[in-house]
């Protein structure tokens, strides 16, 4: 069994330092943590799939903006089916439609050998570029104009009171995260170790690369609908730029400075990332984002792991000096 | 007849776009082909190019001088790029994705500090026309033209005919093996990757007067760039300029009848499908 991932007991603390904020941040914090949650879920989603599974993915918000360009079609009634215009109806449908389209990109990229390693970013890169000039010419998407005032979800009585959706966001990152999880920590998640470490001799015992990886791309694709279908109706917003090149790229910079292979690390970097930004973007301005990408070329030179997970890492190997160190 | 006439001034156009964007991929692919390194930095040498240009003719360097000076400058910056993080990370070639990624951000938003996030037009050296038939055309276009092949094939045969060529292809093929005979790798690996950025820089240079030129540009040409060496295959040069030809004249000329947002759609598309179904590129090694 290899678990590289973060201890239980740190992840039960994250979740209730989270749970906390309410009482502690006021509520314009609040509202904006609801966001930071959902694009630390996101951020989970890339972890599994390149971190854990080896599949370089740099167009991961193609699957968060079909999740939250569904949901906002279905709530808005853009696409009108009575049933479905029920918010949590609608979310159901949203990570259906992101399932599936990662099923068919997933089919696609991997069936029969396909494409991977460095083509493989390529090609995703050129792929979330064709999905977000699609959508800016789509006039029924909105156009460059995206969509606005998707209702928000059907929680609490009061909606200028941004606590009880917070609490509903957090109790689903958390239960998704402990699902995520149990399934890296189980044979499944061995599995996809060894799709990254070794996939020539996973085929020798048996086991199908091409479904491995289009099964970690399909829950990676569905795990970052279920979070840009949220997003959206917390935002009450879908636009081109949460489909496209820059999201995805971005996502795979919070992955990269928390730690690829720790969902923890990518979950709470994109959290920590984006509450940084907030401040410092003030502060620092213009020069925030220059300080980013000398951080990021920083961290993939000397801390390869990631700076979140690195830690982790002396921690486990301080307990386990036996045990072997990551790939 | 008329209808050639009505044509010639869009595939001239084609043409000269198809060539810049050569010289951008060739800079990409021989340090693909070299280091295994995808430069995701290489858009934004293209922009410093740009940029230096630019200045050069502003403190009233003339231009072509400037073109060869801001060549020069940007592989200057290769150099530093190579020897302080390419090179550390050789073992790790997937991750020099990332970091070129990083650089590349730091890159844009350097040139936003520096000069502001406003594009900039730059006159090219010469606004005459030359009378070809029946057609006037812009002569900037045409030295450009004659400038970006004659580089194309020196650099070609800087590969195919010199000791340069054969060490580097020799560090490219086997480098175990090169470095067992005596190539410096390392160093091979240095001086191309300069290369490689110099490239991208005179292009970025002599594109400038025809486009404006703002911190964003590099983008715009980085993906194209990338669709042409996968499409073509990057296993020879020849690939990348049947890559070139394909991606580039077909977003050029289908820019004419559709909207260019939708060009680019069409012609990424296709470029997909296209590496999907022959990953090795259209050109087999030789």
């Amino acid at each position: 069994m290899s678990r590289w991932d973060a201890p239980p007991w740190l992840a039960l603390l994250v979740f209730a330092a989270l749970a906390a904020v309410p009482s502690v941040l006021g509520d314009y914090w609040t509202g904006q943590m609801a966001r930071y949650l959902l694009f630390g879920l996101f951020a989970a989603s890339l972890a599994l799939v390149w971190g854990r599974a080896g599949i370089l993915c740099f167009g991961q918000a193609m699957f968060f903006g079909v999740g939250g360009y569904a949901m906002a079609l279905l709530t808005l009634g853009v696409v009108d089916i009575p049933v479905l215009a029920d918010a949590w109806a609608a979310l159901g449908l949203a990570v259906l439609a992101a399932t599936l389209f990662a099923l068919l990109v997933g089919v696609f990229l991997f069936w029969g050998g396909g494409i991977s390693g460095a083509y493989l970013a390529i090609v995703t890169l050129a792929l979330a570029v064709i999905l977000e000039q699609l959508v800016r010419g789509w006039y029924t998407l909105g156009a460059d104009n995206g969509l606005s005032g998707v209702p928000p979800l059907p929680v609490g009585d009061n909606p200028w009171d941004p606590r009880p959706t917070y609490y509903v966001l957090l109790a689903i990152a958390a239960v998704l995260y402990a699902g995520l999880a149990m399934l890296l920590a189980s044979r499944f998640g061995v599995l996809l170790t060894a799709l990254r470490t070794n996939p020539q001799r996973l085929t020798y015992l048996g086991y199908s690369v091409v479904v491995l990886r289009i099964a970690a791309f399909v829950i990676g694709g569905a795990v970052a609908g279920l979070a840009g279908a949220l997003f959206v109706a917390t935002d009450a917003f879908a636009s081109p730029s949460l489909i496209g090149f820059a999201l995805s790229a971005e996502v795979l910079i919070w992955v990269a400075l928390g730690g690829r292979s720790v969902l923890l690390a990518a979950f709470l970097a994109a959290i920590l990332l984006r509450v940084a930004e907030s401040y410092l973007s003030e502060a620092l301005g213009e020069w925030w984002i220059l300080a980013l990408g000398l951080l990021f070329m920083l961290s993939v030179a000397l801390a390869p792991h990631g700076l979140l997970a690195t830690p982790l890492l002396w921690l486990r190997a301080r307990r386990k000096p036996k045990g072997p160190a990551p790939a | 007849m008329d209808a050639m006439i009505a044509w010639a001034p869009l595939l001239l156009d084609a043409l000269s776009f198809v060539l810049v964007l050569a010289l951008v991929s060739l800079g990409l692919v021989v340090i693909f082909g070299l280091l295994g390194v995808i430069n995701l930095a290489h858009g934004e040498l293209f922009m410093l190019g740009a940029y230096a240009v630019a200045l050069a003719v502003g403190w009233g360097v003339p231009f072509w001088l400037a073109a060869a000076l801001a060549a020069l400058a940007v592989g200057a910056v290769g150099w530093l790029i190579s020897a302080v993080l390419i090179e550390r990370l050789a073992a790790r070639p997937l991750d020099t994705i990332l970091a070129t990624w990083g650089l590349a951000i730091a890159l844009r938003q350097g040139v936003v500090l520096a000069f502001g996030p406003q594009s900039r037009n730059l006159d090219a050296p010469t606004d005459a026309d030359v009378v070809l038939g029946a057609i006037s055309y812009p002569a900037y276009r045409l030295y450009l033209m004659a400038l970006a092949a004659t580089v194309l094939i020196a650099t070609l045969l800087l590969f195919a005919r010199t000791r340069f060529g054969l060490t580097a292809r020799a560090a490219m093929a086997r480098p175990d093996m090169a470095a067992a005979l005596g190539i410096d790798v390392r160093r091979v690996w240095r001086r191309t990757f300069v290369l490689g950025a110099a490239l991208a820089g005179l292009a970025g240079a002599l594109i400038a007067p025809l486009i404006s030129v703002d911190p964003y540009m590099g983008l715009g040409f980085l993906v194209p760039a990338f669709l042409s060496i996968l499409v073509g295959g990057s296993a020879s040069f020849a690939g990348v300029l049947v890559g070139t030809g394909i991606v580039g004249g077909a977003d050029s000329l289908l820019g004419h009848w559709l909207s260019p947002l939708a060009a680019q759609i069409v012609v990424f598309v296709v470029a997909v499908l296209a590496i999907r179904v022959r990953p090795t590129g259209l050109v087999r090694a030789p």
